[in-house]
């Protein structure tokens, strides 16, 4: 198992093309241990600001939001990787899927020591500066979870590369699993809110309207804010 | 330690010829000289901060010595899993103690030239109060050092066979930026205070232009 998180992390498209075309599920179970540990890991790392007891709930939720966004894909990205002729059928598309948000979660649990170091000298809740303690906190895991989400996807087009007949095809095919990803995932993400945890709000598992609004209502409603304060 | 080489002969060879520390972290057991290494990198920045804390003197000549020994390490320990989370994806091979080896020679290296700058720090030390000025001063070296010290690790990329560099350099700006943060976070260095830990918690760009601004004049 070692080894093989190993050669993940290497990135050798051919080695990691023929767990593709393994029938058994061990890699996927593997894999699947991984995002629910190491993105529990640094889930607790991003609640723990706000309380303890947030901490525990994004543990639970970080990987959750990842299980979501890949389960409620499956289909579609199953679908795109054969209509754009990559080749590959939906479980093997699931799986790819899958060890690129591991390899994001291995990524993120390595970098969980810095996450405490940045909370530990962040002013806390109880401060004046409990605004620009959640801005930082904020700031600081948007940088980490795009690091290492900009190197999982980078991996995860190596490998396309490797499987599909040409590059224009893997390239069509990782921008449609991402914008399935990222409509989907960003949508979730506002359902299965707070993560971090908002200070004037109460600590809760879900806010008391989870299905109300979307993220992309939000985007909007915050640049108009910022744009045109009146 | 490899069984031919004295512990100073360990670091006239990391000053030398690096490639052979470089080649002997990479063997069978690299652990044994790894210690070492830690061992010297802490030593020599414990000296360092006799240095720095001669300005105030007292209580702060052991210190500070406490805190830069300190503050490296728990540096090194917060960012070894990222090192070699980040090495494994520029496509090493090597194990953790052989990172870990790496890691602890670049800042042994960065000690090594600490010590060499120390005589100049001292005599600043005794000819101006200003902390702002004496902090610009230790960064300075410190950032020499630092550049030495990650060249190094560099050049052990290049041996392990790594085949990008951008893993390496996104791992050298989160060292960095916990380096200079482990700076504040164990405030004051150079300075006075009745306390050991600072009671604030403060970035540590607000807490130089603190500095600069006489905010935390003294501290």
């Amino acid at each position: 198992m070692i080894n093989r998180l190993k050669i993940l992390l290497r990135g050798d498209p051919a080695e990691i093309g023929q767990w593709l075309e393994e029938s058994n599920l061990r890699w996927a179970a593997i894999c699947t241990l991984v995002v629910l540990v190491g993105s529990g890991l640094y889930g607790f790392t991003v609640g723990l600001w706000r309380a303890p007891l947030q901490a525990f709930y994004t543990a639970i939720k970080f990987p959750l939001l990842i299980f979501l966004t890949c389960g409620g894909n499956v289909l579609l990205n199953g679908i795109l990787a054969q209509v754009l002729g990559s080749g590959l059928s939906a479980r093997q598309t699931s799986l790819a899927v899958l060890m690129s948000f591991a390899l994001t979660s291995l990524i993120l649990a390595a970098l969980s020591p810095v996450s405490l170091f940045v909370l530990y000298n962040t002013p806390p809740l109880a401060s004046q500066a409990t605004l620009l303690g959640h801005s930082v906190i904020l700031l600081a895991h948007v940088f980490f979870i795009a690091c290492a989400g900009v190197i999982a996807n980078h991996r995860l087009y190596r490998l396309l590369e490797k499987v599909s007949p040409s590059r224009a095809i893997a390239r069509q095919v990782l921008g449609g699993w991402l914008g399935g990803n990222f409509l989907l995932g960003t949508q979730l993400a506002w359902v299965l809110r707070p993560f971090i945890g908002s200070p004037g709000l109460a600590i809760e598992f879900l806010r008391q309207d989870p299905l109300r609004g979307n993220f992309y209502e939000a985007v909007f409603r915050a640049l108009r804010h910022l744009l045109f304060p009146t | 330690m490899p069984p031919s080489y004295g512990p100073l002969q360990v670091l006239e060879i990391l000053l030398k010829h690096p490639g052979r520390i470089i080649h002997e972290l990479h063997g069978a057991r690299p652990d044994r000289l790894a210690l070492w290494l830690l061992v010297f990198a802490l030593v020599g920045m414990a000296i360092y901060g006799v240095v720095v804390g001669s300005l105030t003197g007292g209580s702060q000549l052991w210190i500070a010595p406490a805190k830069l020994a300190l503050g490296t390490l728990f540096s090194v320990l917060i960012c070894l899993p990222s090192l070699y989370i980040f090495s494994c994806l520029g496509g090493s091979e090597a194990r953790l103690e052989s990172i870990a080896g790496a890691l602890v020679a670049a800042i042994c290296l960065s000690a090594l030239l600490l010590l060499g700058f120390a005589p100049v720090a001292w005599i600043f030390s005794q000819s101006t109060d200003s902390i702002a000025f004496l902090g610009g001063l230790h960064l300075l070296f410190w950032l020499i050092g630092l550049f030495f010290g990650l060249r190094l690790m560099g050049a052990m990329s290049r041996f392990r066979g790594e085949a990008g560099r951008g893993h390496l350099r996104t791992w050298r700006l989160i060292f960095i930026l916990v380096c200079l943060q482990m700076t504040t976070t164990l405030r004051p260095i150079i300075g006075r205070s009745d306390h050991f830990l600072p009671q604030e918690k403060k970035f540590f760009l607000t807490h130089w232009v603190e500095s600069l601004g006489g905010k935390a004049n003294g501290k």
